[in-house]
């Protein structure tokens, strides 16, 4: 347990009291007792004197009185040391008295006085004697005796007064040491109050002490010290915030691993690219938490180098994403490097732009140089010579033909589109009916159906509001979707075609076949310029790689759009949203 | 005093190394498998070729991880739950090296076939891929998480992968009788098909040494479920 202060002071006071009043009381009780023994011996003395001047045969036989008159025992005792009269044994007593140190003391000085134990009355007794002369011959002693108790008695009163004196003192001093040690406690318990508020973190308020003394400045020191402090946290506090809902804030991921390269914490922009909680990579180390080689080499190299590392990496299972990864060290203040800082950056959709455009330029010239080549491969042949047999001259001049106008279409599509994207090419928007739109485009592909024998289900809803499109361009976005449809459905597939008004001024046109479908994580991609979902799938003449996209564009110059569904397998189902003609627009 | 609280935080760390050694492996192994299926679907022999040259460093590293587990047994002289996951480690490392090997077979497989004509889109082979991939991923999970119940799913799992494989066996046999021609594609189809599904036992034993890792009761040998038998 802890000793308190006050405690301290409390046993220290006690001690000192409790000291000072023994020695005071045991040096009284001794002078007083000597002084006493002193005195009554005096008097005692004097009263013998005068019963000395008394013959002895006076005193002998008038001893009771003499000694009930001097409130002592009196003995008188001859020269040769007998005892001639007692007046309180008679002479019983018969020992020698020549030796009693009273006797010899008073012989020899007139006065003895002696403190003894008598073995007749079984006490302590004073005794003092005076010799009785006669002219210069000592004929006996005149003894007076008193018992000591009588003395013990007046010592034992006057001490127990003495005592009770010195307990009052001693009793007082105590209350006021008390009040003193309390006083000057109080605001030193104060002090350590603050000061354990302070310690931890607290540090509003101020130490009220109304002294002037060294605690007083003490605790105004402590007072200037709390309020330093105060400015100190308030300001690391903000700077923290600021830190805090910067770090949150931003878009960019940030990770911080701690000496152990565990992760020590992650902001929102980091769980939201990575897709996992903070809670469940905390405290984990990066192959834990993510398990991704890049991420680790990455790290690795850095703690190689020591050097800032910018890595690219694929994050993710899921939801794949491509990140810019920069690694560098956090300083402290000592200038070594305890943590690691990891800011991430998500470029998935600059990788992807970036793949488009690459793609595309390669598609694009692909796509072209297939009908140069055939057609320059074809001139060729005629200039050799293949033009004398018509026969042939008539087969190559028409694939010449198809190749050139395969090179048209593509150049017309790639127009449509960057028309669209420009925001050049107008639409002539109309009610149209979306049955006779159907209608007309089916008698087109009907055909090439039959050809795969494959069957066009049409199931219409019954009355159906018209809808706002251009009719040469919707007729293209239907053949579009069903010429997909047909090319990627096998021989024997079904092809449903239904219509259903749908929310929000919509009319929903489903075009699902049984086809082979697409991957799931290839239908983002299919609006892309010459992206093929199937990159092995043998090219057909009349596919420009530009159909969907050309639809996509479309759909959204109509103020529709378009939900591609798929299952990889059991085939696709395209959704177009038209929206519905009003009469006033 | 202080020595000796050196030396426990040396073991630590040398525990801690094993432990991040088979995430590591892990984490290429699945890789491997990832890109082995992109090789295949995208017709990409280069990265196949890249698949088999890094099947030396899974190799290598199985190695490096199994003498320090050793030199660990030997040295430290671990108890109890030390002395279980060490032990366990041994094992993981040794399936995770096996399905890095198989992995490498299948880029092998990849290179010829896509020297010849595919016969119709992977379907069944991606989803296998997916699959087991996921499995070693849940199972080293299992072990970073201690989550008994994960690797209780890989034991799941690998009847979907089971039944997938037989899928791929009767499909290519149809097309086998149909065309002799296919045969010599089929055959490699069905060589891959099989080291997936024995990637997936792979799998299925390290999702067992985890559990025993974590529990200390072995599990091996015994069926997941009714269908698994």
């Amino acid at each position: 347990m802890k000793i308190r202060l006050f405690h301290k002071f409390l046993v220290a006071f006690l001690a000192i009291g409790i000291a000072g009043f023994a020695t005071t009381f045991f040096l009284i009780e001794r002078e007083f007792k000597t002084d006493l023994t002193v005195r009554i011996g005096d008097e005692m003395a004097a009263e013998a004197r005068i019963i000395a001047l008394m013959p002895a045969g006076e005193i002998a036989r008038h001893a009771g009185e003499l000694a009930e008159r001097a409130r002592a025992r009196l003995t008188l005792i001859d020269a040769a040391g007998r005892v001639t009269a007692d007046s309180w044994l008679g002479d019983r007593e018969t020992d020698d008295h020549q030796n009693r140190s009273e006797i010899q003391e008073a012989r020899l000085r007139g006065v003895g006085k002696a403190v003894r134990y008598s073995h007749t009355l079984k006490k302590e007794m004073l005794y003092v004697a005076i010799p009785l002369r006669e002219g210069s011959r000592t004929t006996g002693y005149v003894r007076l005796s008193r018992p000591l108790a009588e003395i013990t008695l007046a010592i034992g009163e006057m001490s127990q007064a003495v005592f009770d004196i010195i307990l009052v003192i001693v009793v007082a001093v105590l209350l006021i040491a008390l009040l003193f040690s309390l006083k000057m406690i109080a605001p030193i318990r104060r002090l350590a109050a603050f000061t354990g508020k302070v310690r931890t973190g607290d540090v509003s308020g101020a130490l009220r002490i109304e002294s002037r003394d060294e605690i007083g400045q003490l605790a105004e020191n402590i007072n200037e010290m709390a309020a330093a402090l105060q400015e100190k946290i308030r300001k690391a506090d903000e700077e923290k915030r600021k830190l805090e809902s910067l770090f949150s804030g931003m878009s960019e991921g940030v990770m911080v691993l701690d000496a152990e390269s565990r992760i020590e914490s992650v902001n929102r922009g980091m769980e939201e690219m990575t897709g996992r909680p903070r809670g469940e990579v905390i405290g984990k180390t990066l192959l834990e938490a993510f398990r991704n080689i890049g991420l680790h080499d990455a790290l690795e190299r850095f703690r190689e180098g020591k050097a800032t590392v910018c890595e690219e990496i694929g994050l993710g299972d899921d939801r794949p994403v491509v990140m810019d990864v920069t690694i560098s060290a956090v300083r402290d203040e000592t200038g070594g490097e305890r943590h690691t800082m990891l800011v991430f950056h998500d470029v998935t959709r600059l990788k992807r732009l970036e793949r488009i455009r690459t793609d595309f330029v390669a598609n694009v010239t692909h796509e072209i140089r297939t009908p140069l080549t055939a057609i320059i491969g074809f001139a060729e042949t005629l200039q050799q010579g293949a033009f004398e047999n018509p026969e042939t001259a008539r087969k190559f001049l028409r694939t010449i033909r198809e190749n050139a106008e395969r090179l048209n279409r593509l150049v017309d599509d790639l127009l449509t589109l960057s028309g669209f994207e420009l925001g050049e090419a107008k639409l002539h928007l109309e009610g149209i009916r979306i049955e006779e739109a159907l209608d007309r485009v089916l008698t087109v592909v009907e055909a090439r159906a039959g050809e795969k024998g494959l069957t066009i289900r049409k199931e219409m809803a019954g009355e159906l509001p018209l809808i706002r499109a251009d009719r040469d361009r919707l007729a293209q976005i239907l053949i579009n979707i069903l010429d997909n449809a047909i090319k990627f459905t096998p021989i024997g597939g079904t092809i449903a075609i239904s219509t259903s008004p749908g929310e929000d001024e919509c009319l929903t046109v489903r075009i699902a076949d049984t086809g082979v479908g697409i991957p799931k994580g290839e239908i983002p991609r299919l609006g892309e310029r010459f992206y093929r979902a199937d990159k092995t799938r043998s090219r057909e003449p009349g596919g420009t790689g530009l159909g969907l996209s050309i639809v996509k564009h479309l759909m959204m110059a109509h103020g529709g759009r378009v939900i591609i569904d798929s299952a990889l397998g059991h085939g696709t189902t395209v959704s177009l949203y038209f929206p519905v003609f009003r009469e006033s627009k | 005093m202080e020595d000796k609280k050196h030396t426990s935080r040396e073991y630590e760390r040398e525990l801690q190394e094993i432990r991040e050694g088979l995430l590591y492996l892990g984490a290429l192994t699945e890789r491997a498998l990832e890109r082995g299926a992109q090789a295949l679907l995208e017709r990409n022999s280069a990265l196949a070729r890249e698949i088999i040259r890094e099947d030396e460093q899974i190799d290598r590293l199985d190695v490096e991880l199994e003498e320090k587990c050793i030199r660990l047994l030997a040295l430290r002289q671990p108890a109890a739950r030390d002395l279980r996951f060490i032990t366990t480690a041994i094992k993981i490392t040794g399936h995770l090296e096996r399905i890095g090997d198989m992995a490498a077979n299948i880029a092998e497989k990849v290179i010829i076939l896509n020297d010849l004509p595919q016969i119709k889109p992977y379907i069944d082979l991606p989803r296998m891929v997916e699959i087991s991939r996921a499995m070693i991923r849940k199972s080293l999970d299992a072990m970073v998480r201690e989550d008994v119940e994960l690797a209780k799913q890989v034991r799941e799992e690998d009847a979907v992968i089971d039944q997938l494989n037989d899928q791929i066996f009767r499909e290519l046999l149809t097309f086998m009788m149909e065309d002799p021609r296919k045969i010599q594609v089929c055959l490699y189809i069905m060589q891959i098909s099989k080291s997936l599904e024995r990637i997936a036992d792979h799998a299925e034993g390290v999702a067992d040494m985890v559990t025993y890792m974590i529990t200390g009761k072995s599990v091996r040998h015994k069926p997941a479920s009714a269908e698994h038998g």
